[in-house]
């Protein structure tokens, strides 16, 4: 649980301090020292238009990683919002919620998100909802199922008789044994959310320049790709890497959730 | 007075209760005595309101039996505590969702009539044993003075002795606190010893209602007198002179 | 078994119908006027605001959003996918020939990705827990981390580039399918390797097939009537699963190696706010994705009898 808490830790860091741990202003142009090799000054080289790659790629953390962390968390309390309902709620709330949920699953969510965030215009804000609005669903199945399993335990009929609230009985009787699960699912919304965002900005529909994001700096190398090869390296290793560090969270935190046994 | 008025309940494809009427005084004891899948739980459900009967009426004082604010004893006292809470969180629930304050006299005297020391509500469920734990539900069901509570099967996961000993305080605070208690049990003994009323439950259907002392004199049907000379057979119920 | 057949199809439909309102709810917010984009899907490019003023009478845009949703589903529903508001052609063609060039590529990277991962699950399952198995579950959770817009770079910058072996942009000629089917299939190997190898493993392992093994029913008869079976919802869950994957990668590969199809077709169609042709594609995505999620639901009811009822 440290661990993982270490590395998703680690990742909002540097999504957070990134752009201050950058020796250089991402977006300054500098066309003399254009597509400069790595140097003691600019440690992985800079770009055609001279901006150094280093700070862009930390500066890009905060889109890449920070945007994640915040598309993956609105999905989150969405699905759950919407399998506790479909689970809490009568037959027809529940029947409305998963035939939304199928629908929404009913298409590819990357392809889905291309044509939300082209269709409402480029932009930041077009982004995060294009993938918050396609990146809920597996939230909801999975809290609608555990949901449905805590339906009838005691506590939760002893709960309902005492005449608690729905909102204090899906706090206290249902939240605590959804949580371990849910964080498992989010791990891989994560991920999920970092790829979706660097897709976006490879296509031109995410985060548009000169903000440096790892999708769009890729777009940009593919330009280049003959003549600064290296340059298309770095923003897909950082892609790569966040990616992998999250999964192998998620893995830790499925084992764990596994050994501490069955509740639901 | 708690009145069910010729109540339906389907459960799926089937009628799990046919025409079921009943009727209990407020202060008094009714048992409800079946085997397994007879209904039991269904008609508690029912009762409760956790069930709506396609006919009849289910009601106290001529209100719905929720508007009384009923209390249920379960029959696996662990399973009605939240794991994931403290038990002082889960005896106080009542008290907090009625906003109401809480009442410290009366948490003194309850726990001392059930024997339990009040330093227990600081554990988890998992650290008390089964029968602490089963009166500290009965604690947590007496918290608001109930008029009605239901008991369903509130023995049969203890042992022997603590059955004996659970019994014994059930009656005694009834005695004190004058709820009327609906107890569902397969125990006819202790429906004998313990019921002003009995009623026989079989496939959804009302056998017969008897008083404890007509119960072990004259049962009309084949299944009531079957289910007397079994008890008989076991010791629960002294033979009729 | 009718009566549950009728339920999926209704499901379906029902999902349909979702999707439909979904994307109709995506046009009428999206930025610009909704009747200059529907007059532009219906005429020529020249427009003035007579036409664009009838369009807006016509379907029923001042009448309110459901109005117009009835009549702009009307033609959808006989698959009339209209005009381009670009170009003015009909869509059907292009869209063909979009799927003309997407389907090789698809079943390319389907294949080289199915070979892969399946060679890759069974050596990895000949002893599990080995240094064979832990390597392969290793390549494909770092397979499952690589974008595929920056594996078909690197793919680029290696065969193209570097060695000049594979030519990389276009479709000009077969061979410039090798590489897109390439970046498809690994991917495909990557997200499926795990999946067929846990697969293996539970038909393998199940606790009633040592028992029949030591009544001395031949190996073969074991894999065919037990095993088999067992492995097979596995493997349709997988191509549902796939074929989503297969969608998603086809857009990015495509727009990589700068090759036409449906990927590009529907990128191009959002920049130039091509309305049309972006429902043609969604609206057949969607027809496409569950006609096959409804064939899988047939099938898993007809493998295994257990499933069925109220399934999440």
């Amino acid at each position: 649980m440290r661990s993982v808490a270490a590395i998703v830790g680690a990742l909002l860091f540097l999504a957070v301090a990134g752009p201050l741990l950058a020796p250089h202003d991402p977006t300054a142009i500098n066309i003399p020292g254009r597509l400069s090799p790595p140097t003691s000054e600019y440690l992985l080289g800079t770009d055609i238009l001279g901006r150094d790659i280093l700070s862009r790629l930390l500066y890009g953390a905060r889109w890449s990683l920070g945007l994640a962390f915040l598309i993956s968390l609105i999905g989150l309390c969405a699905g759950t919002l919407i399998g506790l309902l479909a689970a809490l709620g009568g037959k027809l709330t529940d029947w409305a919620a998963m035939r939304a949920t199928d629908t929404f699953l009913a298409f590819p969510d990357l392809v889905a998100a291309v044509v939300i965030a082209g269709l409402l215009g480029s932009g930041t804000w077009s982004l995060i909802f294009a993938l918050s609005v396609t990146g809920w669903m597996r939230y909801a199945r999975v809290a609608r199922g555990i949901g449905l399993s805590l339906r009838t335990r005691g506590y939760v009929i002893q709960a309902k008789l005492a005449g608690l609230n729905h909102w204090s009985v899906a706090r206290w009787h249902y939240l605590p044994w959804l949580l371990p699960t849910l964080t498992v699912v989010w791990t891989g919304m994560f991920a999920r959310a970092i790829l979706g965002i660097s897709a976006l900005g490879f296509l031109g529909f995410g985060v548009q320049p000169p903000m440096p994001e790892w999708g769009t700096m890729l777009l940009d190398a593919r330009i280049h790709l003959r003549s600064t090869p290296l340059q298309m390296i770095w923003p897909g290793l950082a892609v790569v890497i966040s990616v992998l560090v999250i999964n192998l969270a998620g893995d830790i935190l499925r084992d764990t959730v596994a050994t501490e046994g069955d509740h639901a | 007075m708690l009145k069910v008025d010729r109540v339906w309940v389907r459960r799926g494809s089937r009628f799990a209760l046919e025409n079921i009427s009943l009727s209990l005084p407020p202060g008094k004891t009714l048992a409800i005595v079946g085997e397994s899948g007879a209904g039991k739980s269904t008609l508690i459900a029912t009762i409760l309101g956790l069930l709506k009967p396609r006919k009849g009426d289910v009601t106290w004082a001529d209100h719905s039996v929720r508007a009384c604010g009923p209390a249920l004893v379960m029959q696996e006292p662990r399973a009605a505590f939240n794991p994931a809470l403290s038990l002082r969180r889960s005896v106080m629930e009542p008290i907090v969702a009625r906003n109401e304050v809480v009442p410290h006299e009366r948490i003194r005297r309850l726990s001392d009539s059930l024997e339990l020391s009040l330093d227990i509500l600081d554990r988890c469920p998992g650290e008390i044993s089964i029968g602490q734990a089963q009166r500290l539900a009965i604690l947590r069901a007496l918290m608001t003075a109930p008029p009605l509570v239901l008991l369903d099967e509130p023995l049969s996961a203890l042992d022997a002795a603590t059955q004996k000993r659970t019994a014994r305080l059930i009656s005694d605070l009834q005695r004190e606190e004058r709820f009327a208690a609906m107890v569902v049990t397969h125990d006819l003994g202790y429906a004998v010893a313990h019921a002003d009323e009995i009623a026989v439950i079989k496939s959804g259907r009302i056998e017969e209602v008897f008083t404890p002392q007509t119960f072990a004199m004259e049962p009309k049907s084949a299944y009531c007198r079957s289910l007397r000379d079994a008890a008989i057979a076991l010791g629960a119920l002294e033979e009729p002179v | 078994m009718i009566t549950s057949l009728i339920g999926l199809i209704l499901r379906a439909a029902v999902v349909l119908a979702g999707t439909a309102l979904i994307t109709f709810t995506l046009l009428w917010n999206a930025p610009g006027d909704p009747a200059q984009a529907i007059a532009m899907a219906r005429f020529d490019a020249l427009l003035t605001q007579d036409i664009i003023n009838q369009v807006r009478e016509e379907a029923g845009l001042d009448a309110g959003f459901w109005t117009a949703f009835i009549t702009w589903v009307g033609p959808l529903l006989t698959l009339d996918f209209g005009q381009s508001s670009v170009t003015g052609r009909d869509v059907w063609p292009d869209l063909l020939t979009a799927i003309g060039y997407v389907t090789p590529l698809a079943v390319g990277g389907l294949a080289i990705g199915l070979a892969l991962s399946f060679s890759l699950a069974i050596v990895a399952t000949r002893r599990p827990g080995g240094l064979l198995d832990r390597f392969a579950i290793a390549v494909a959770s770092l397979g499952t981390a690589i974008p595929a817009y920056w594996l078909g770079l690197l793919l680029i910058l290696l065969f193209a580039v570097h060695l000049a072996w594979l030519p990389a942009m276009g479709a000009r000629t077969p061979s410039h399918i090798i590489l897109p089917a390439l970046t498809l299939g690994l991917g495909v190997a990557a997200s499926l390797t795990r999946i067929i190898r846990s697969g293996i493993l539970e038909a393998r392992d199940q606790p009633f097939l040592s028992a029949i093994r030591r009544r001395g029913v031949s190996p073969k008869d074991i894999s065919r009537d037990h095993i088999a079976p067992h492995a097979a919802i596995p493997v349709v869950t997988v191509f549902g699963l796939e074929l989503a994957f297969l969608l998603e990668g086809v857009v990015m590969v495509e727009v990589i190696f700068g090759r036409p199809g449906l990927g590009t077709f529907l990128v191009n169609a959002i920049e130039a706010r091509d309305f049309p042709q972006v429902q043609a594609v969604v609206v057949l995505t969607a027809l496409i994705f569950v006609t096959v999620n409804l064939i899988i639901d047939v099938i898993y009811r007809i493998i295994d009898p257990r499933i069925g009822g109220r399934n999440a």
